[in-house]
């Protein structure tokens, strides 16, 4: 070996200092890439010898690895460069991140966690795009045709469905952890189990745990106990969600319930699991009142708020209405009585299961109609556990600025842009594949656990998801006329979305793997595909993005949604809306911001009715808009600059609504948000008594 | 003047009379418009019109309000002819 005279020290990312060795940098470069010893032995002597007359005594080892990476480039080794590249972040960036909030997740309150979560996740962000995508997929991520959703959360799948009666016929045994413990004897214990799993489940996946049936599951244990009682496992229930913000950078739990006034019909049948895991003897379809006693109590919650009247923000209530829902007994009671809660807080989400398709709802607002293999795992609930790998966007809008109005050419881009989606979920895929093959000692190791004949995570029945953003922009584009504008052009949106859906047929079919179509809950990529577009395709962007241009608040309408601004009877946009939802597998939904006004309940109701009998619409909710007063803690309708209380004024408020599907504070929303909350045509109208009566 | 609107998959059983019928009436010359769900178009017309069955068949006037519709059946030429002749 040669010997150095250098007097140089080192560095390195083991925080020691060690003396200069060059054969390092041989090591790291036969180690990383493919490159043969002679030229890694000459890139290391040409580093040395820059380092040797710029005369320095200590240098750090991503110096050295950025001047062997010059040192790559100059010798045309661009193969060798990607392999050999250093992850991480500018000390300017470090300090910004650390002192000032993040705006990309509206989910995320500024802390220590949370800057920890955001370095982490930029450097897996980057990791993922060198190396568990192909360079054309990565390419058309960062240059906005397409979005690969959750980068930073790579190592994991995308979001997931679970069912209680896992842990009620398991109990909480998982992988690793300290202690092990059996089926739950009594409701509190089952709420704990739950809601440790719930945070165990979070960090495995990237986005929403949505539970199923969950006051049909419960009911078995509530036999016996007092209407109080009942009230009070409610209130634990969603307090307990609702404050769980520390389980990621201080981030709450993204967890939908889903509930039921009826026992629906796949599960009236289906034996019940209650204490200690032991069958009952009964079905869940003998639970029915206990069931509804408990969906009765949590709404009383949702109703009261939190502490101080505000709205719950998590867990999300879905509230699925099925055809028995109007043979059940009580039903317009349960109904207006959620409809208060709508009219009041607006947490319910009204979900719609028409017809004989049952369907469970997933992450986020993904729902799932049940094929015939689900309805058999019904018969044993704790096989209902559904995921989702991934969510991949379409920048809509974009295909048609380089369309230049030809249909061929539309329709063909837009082939071209799935079928980038779908390369980008089989890269995902067999990366996940990597992760789960090193089972209980590898990274998912809880999603590897067997207990029931086979993985937690049922793989071979994961889901990818396709979205897309701003189909309103892009028929704008293309027709010359928004899609509430006419007939016409409703229908070329239909079309885009109907050649998409077969699209996910076709591909199903070729590939194997199961790929729906999502509304793309785009509170980041809306903003981000019209600030890209605005640069990249002015002026013939610039016509159509939505927002203030002058003030950079620029949006692309949501997926499939009708301009937000216009000012369209809300039934005519849920009906309208609705058209799109029974193309789109994994679940729509149609927002109705109530902004200040505060309908009465019968008007919800009826609204709902009317929602449920003459549209297709999947699901709709209510969102009304709310100021705290951080002072005075006093909660107020409608978003004001100040604190409306007299002896109050206080201008220390937050504003409190929806940004797509769950309510946050708007101080941290993205500029395209706040644009499009300034576009929010609220309905006033529609909700004021006078309307009312009209639509009676 | 009426129209008739078919909407047909290439495997279902039920979509070869409908087929039939499309045939017939253009030799009627009743204005006749038939949509293959399995192409975009025709989803997207299938979808505009809550078509959950198939065959569908569906007559609307001038104005393209509904006259008449039979979902997942295949009414006979004479049914289909009473009502357009008949308006
Ligand atoms: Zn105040």
């Amino acid at each position: 070996m040669e010997t150095t005279d250098l007097n140089l020290f080192v560095r390195t990312s083991e925080e020691t200092i060690s003396d200069w060795n060059r054969e390092k940098i041989v090591d790291a470069l036969i180690r990383e890439t493919f490159i043969d010893l002679d030229t890694a032995t000459e890139i290391s002597k040409e580093v040395e010898g820059m380092i040797r007359k710029s005369g320095v005594k200590v240098v750090t080892a991503p110096l050295i690895r950025e001047l062997v990476n010059a040192k790559l480039i100059e010798k045309g080794l661009e193969d060798a460069r990607r392999k050999h590249t250093r992850l991480g972040m500018p000390i300017y960036d470090v300090d910004s991140l650390i002192l000032h909030p993040n705006k990309e997740n509206a989910n995320v309150p500024h802390g220590p966690e949370a800057t920890n979560l955001t370095l982490a996740e930029r450097i897996k962000k980057e990791y993922a795009l060198l190396s568990v995508f192909s360079l054309d997929v990565a390419d058309a991520h960062m240059n906005g045709d397409i979005h690969l959703h959750d980068l930073g959360f790579v190592d994991r799948p995308y979001c997931s469905g679970q069912s209680l009666e896992y842990i009620k016929k398991f109990g909480l045994n998982l992988p690793h952890s300290l202690s092990m413990a059996k089926p739950a004897k009594h409701p509190e214990v089952l709420l704990a189990h739950l809601i440790k799993f719930a945070a165990a489940l979070q960090s495995n996946f990237a986005g929403a745990i949505g539970w199923d049936a969950v006051n049909i599951f419960f009911a078995p244990y509530l036999e016996g106990m007092s209407d109080e009682e009942v009230k009070q496992l409610a209130q634990m229930l969603v307090f307990e969600f609702s404050q769980q913000a520390v389980a990621r950078g201080g981030q709450a739990i993204f967890s939908d319930i889903n509930l039921y006034w009826e026992v629906p019909k796949h599960f009236v049948d289906t034996p019940a699991i209650g204490p200690s895991g032991k069958f009952t003897g009964k079905t869940y379809g003998d639970y029915e009142k206990e069931a509804q006693r408990f969906v009765w109590k949590l709404f009383e919650v949702y109703k009261e708020g939190d502490g101080s009247g505000r709205p719950f923000f998590f867990p999300k209530p879905l509230v699925h209405i099925t055809e028995k829902f109007f043979k059940t007994e009580g039903n317009m009671d349960f109904l207006y009585h959620i409809c208060d809660v709508a009219a009041d807080k607006g947490n319910t989400y009204f979900v719609f299961d028409r017809g004989e398709t049952a369907k469970i709802s997933e992450c986020c607002r993904l729902s799932f109609k049940l094929e015939e293999k689900d309805l058999l795992d019904a018969k044993q609930p704790w096989r209902m556990r559904y995921c989702a790998l991934q969510n991949v966007s379409i920048n809509l809008p974009r295909i048609a600025y380089a369309a230049k109005k030809d249909d061929t050419k539309l329709f063909n881009l837009l082939g071209e842009r799935f079928l980038l989606a779908v390369k980008a979920h089989k890269q995902k895929r067999a990366f996940l594949e990597k992760l789960l093959s090193l089972g209980e000692n590898g990274p998912l190791s809880l999603l590897t656990m067997n207990r029931d004949g086979m993985p937690y995570l049922r793989f071979n029945r994961a889901s990818h998801l396709i979205g897309m953003v701003g189909l309103n922009e892009m028929v704008q584009v293309h027709t010359g006329e928004e899609l509430h504008e006419s007939k016409r052009a409703l229908k070329f949106g239909l079309k885009i979305i109907a050649h998409m859906k077969l699209l996910t047929e076709k591909m199903e079919k070729q590939e194997g793997i199961k790929v729906v179509l999502e509304q793309t809950p785009a509170e980041s990529t809306s903003y981000r595909f019209a600030k890209l577009d605005l640069h990249h395709f002015s002026p013939l962007s610039a016509r159509v993005i939505k927002g203030d241009i002058s003030t950079g608040e620029v949006y692309y309408t949501n997926s499939t949604h009708l301009n937000i601004k216009s000012h369209i009877n809300p039934i005519e946009r849920v009906t309208n809306e609705g058209i799109f939802h029974p193309l789109i597998e994994a679940g729509s939904i149609s927002h109705i911001w109530l902004g200040e006004s505060h309908p009465t309940k019968e008007a919800i109701a009826d609204f709902v009715l009317k929602t449920f009998k003459y549209t297709t619409n999947d699901q709709i909710a209510f969102s009304p808009e709310f100021t705290i007063c951080n002072r005075c803690g006093k909660t107020f309708r409608g978003l004001h600059e100040f604190c409306p209380s007299p002896t109050c004024h206080s201008y220390d408020v937050d504003g409190i609504t929806r940004i797509t599907g769950y309510f946050t504070k708007i101080s941290g929303w993205n500029k395209g948000k706040l644009g499009e909350l300034k576009d929010r045509y609220r309905n006033g109208e529609y909700f004021s008594k006078k309307m009312l009566v009209a639509n009676e | 003047m009426d129209t008739v609107k078919i909407f047909y998959k290439d495997d279902c059983p039920l979509c070869p009379s409908a087929k039939k019928l499309k045939d017939n009436l253009k030799q009627h010359m009743v204005n006749t418009l038939s949509y293959n769900v399995g192409t975009a178009e025709g989803l997207a017309e299938a979808t505009f019109y809550r078509v959950m069955a198939l065959p569908t068949i569906l007559i609307e006037d001038d104005g393209e309000n509904l006259v008449k519709e039979w979902r997942g059946t295949v009414p006979k030429i004479e049914e289909v002819l009473y009502i357009v002749n008949k308006r």
